[in-house]
């Protein structure tokens, strides 16, 4: 279980309107704690996008207070500076972000804006790409990398900034199950660091299986925050979002209710589900096995 | 593409590209300074094997990427051989100019000889690469920052239009002349409103990360650059030599 820690990000009644005059964020709250990995989950056009362009300073509340570590946003040049070394934001999609010629260039140009020295921004930038595994491909043009390995170069990007908070806009989206998994791993790395995590997606399953805190996004509003292990206690809520229990849940629930397995522990993904019902078979066979050994025993 | 392709590949990837972009220097003074059309023909022969030999760049790939450069150039050098003159009743009269085909070949060799370097140098150095460079040499900001921005929205615009392209096709968009003269218009249409929105987002994407003035990249570091400039600026040397003496 997740324990209360202090929010590094908190949004109050934030309202924001585009410029046409569409709801981009309607009276939404919401806190990210220090340190934890936050889902942000919900369909299409629910503002999930528009709330991490709020975290990053990109966009400025209409109305309603953004706080990060406690402080509302400064959004003076030197206020935003300082905002933007902390949150990093990853965008969806990748030949949105990448605008340099080669992939050293790219994962240099948010250390450089900081003002660092060249040395620290070498070192930064070798840090970063070998964090997620691109440090071979530092001199390749990034028109020639895969969608997967773009999207890597741009975490790496905002990685050599060295964020507190690193943000990320649909990571999966686009990617294969063995890119998915790799990605998976990179962000396990960096929440072992001690980086806090805010992500979103479409991918309820992902949400519930990854993890510590999943917010559900509604027509511009933050309707629900909860800990992941609450998540199966929810399954009206979320269908009033447009979304679906993970199938792990449904099937655990089926299986308890047949007396198969006991409501604790609660698997996450299907992996642990399968875990569990092989050791749940592992233990049927143990008094066997244990009136087998006092057999020969005797 | 294609010289991209080479840029990438050739034997020369590692090498400084202040070394290659001095040695071309020295290549465009031997076109430059040659004074016999044989001199600056001996000049462009060496530079173009020592592109293909020195680089590996295939013989037939080099001519591929030199072919619009020598069709420009004959279409030019052939243009000085003809001279237009009003004739006694004042009519333009077109003829061929004898007197200046000494003219023509001296311009020709000295171009060829200048189109080898130059190709020498695009050839075996990534546009990234000679951007980095030309940071060092102080070029200004705003004109790297395009020559970056381009660079890139070269390939994102080559990508888009492909699959804009082939989204038309698929649907019988080329079907007819009338049908791919509208579906032209389409694409030209949606890749400006491309050109637009991607604007808008890469603005954003440098905002998110800290900028508010010029883009500042890192270039990559090449381990011997001195000593490869050095070689670089005694080939050069030979080869101006060989423009002034042959």
């Amino acid at each position: 279980m997740n324990s209360p820690r202090a929010p590094i990000l908190q949004l109050d009644e934030v309202v924001y309107h585009y410029a046409d005059g569409s709801s981009g964020l309607d009276h939404c709250s919401l806190a990210i704690a220090q340190g934890s990995r936050n889902a942000v989950i919900g369909v299409n056009g629910s503002g999930k996008t528009t709330l991490f362009q709020h975290a990053n300073g990109l966009f400025t509340a209409e109305r309603g207070s953004v706080r990060y570590a406690g402080q509302p946003l400064d959004y003076s040049r030197r206020g935003l500076r300082e905002l933007r070394s902390k949150v990093g934001l990853v965008f969806q999609n990748p030949d949105r972000q990448l605008f340099s010629a080669s992939v050293l260039e790219d994962v240099s140009f948010g250390p450089l804006n900081l003002g660092l020295d060249e040395a620290t921004v070498r070192h930064r930038v070798d840090t970063a790409l070998a964090a997620v595994g691109m440090l071979e491909h530092a001199a390749k043009p990034v028109h020639a990398l895969s969608f997967g390995q773009k999207k890597r170069v741009c975490i790496a990007g905002v990685l050599a900034m060295e964020p507190e908070l690193l943000v990320l806009d649909e990571p999966m989206a686009g990617l294969d199950p063995q890119m998915q998994a790799e990605l998976l791993a990179v962000l396990e790395d960096l929440h072992d660091k001690g980086i806090s995590l805010l992500i979103s997606t479409h991918d309820v399953e992902f949400a519930y299986q990854w993890a510590d805190t999943i917010h559900v996004m509604q027509q511009g509003r933050c309707v629900l925050s909860l800990d992941a292990y609450d998540l199966p206690a929810h399954g009206e809520d979320l269908a009033r979002a447009g979304l679906a229990l993970p199938t792990v849940i449904r099937l655990h629930a089926e299986l308890v209710c047949q007396g198969i397995l006991k409501p604790r522990p609660q698997p996450r993904s299907t992996h642990e589900l399968l875990a569990l019902l092989g050791a749940r078979e592992k233990d049927n066979s143990m008094p066997e096995n244990s009136a087998s050994l006092a057999r020969r025993a005797v | 593409m294609l010289i991209e392709r080479c840029a990438y590949s050739n034997h020369w990837r590692s090498v400084s590209p202040a070394a290659k972009a001095l040695f071309a220097l020295c290549g465009l003074l031997a076109a430059f300074l040659a004074a016999r059309p044989q001199a600056a023909c001996c000049v462009a022969l060496v530079l173009a094997v020592v592109t293909c030999t020195g680089a590996r760049i295939r013989p037939l790939a080099y001519l591929r990427a030199a072919t619009p450069a020598l069709l420009f150039l004959a279409t030019g050098s052939l243009s000085l051989l003809i001279s237009v003159h009003a004739s006694p009743t004042g009519v333009p009269q077109i003829g061929w100019a004898p007197d200046a085909t000494s003219q023509m070949a001296h311009l020709a060799s000295r171009s060829l000889a200048a189109l080898a370097a130059l190709l020498m140098l695009v050839l075996t150095t990534p546009l990234p690469d000679s951007i980095g460079l030309l940071r060092c040499l102080h070029v200004p900001d705003l004109l790297l920052d395009l020559m970056v921005l381009c660079y890139r929205m070269l390939f994102v615009f080559s990508s888009a239009m492909q699959d804009t392209a082939s989204a038309q096709t698929s649907r019988l968009g080329y079907a007819t002349p009338r049908l791919a003269l509208r579906s032209a218009g389409m694409l030209a249409a949606n890749l400006t409103l491309q050109v637009w929105q991607r604007a808008a987002a890469l603005h954003t994407a440098a905002l998110a990360r800290a900028n508010d003035g010029p883009l500042r990249f890192l270039s990559t570091q090449f381990a011997h650059a001195r000593r490869d400039t050095c070689i670089a600026g005694l080939a050069g040397m030979a080869v101006i030599a060989l423009g002034v003496l042959a």
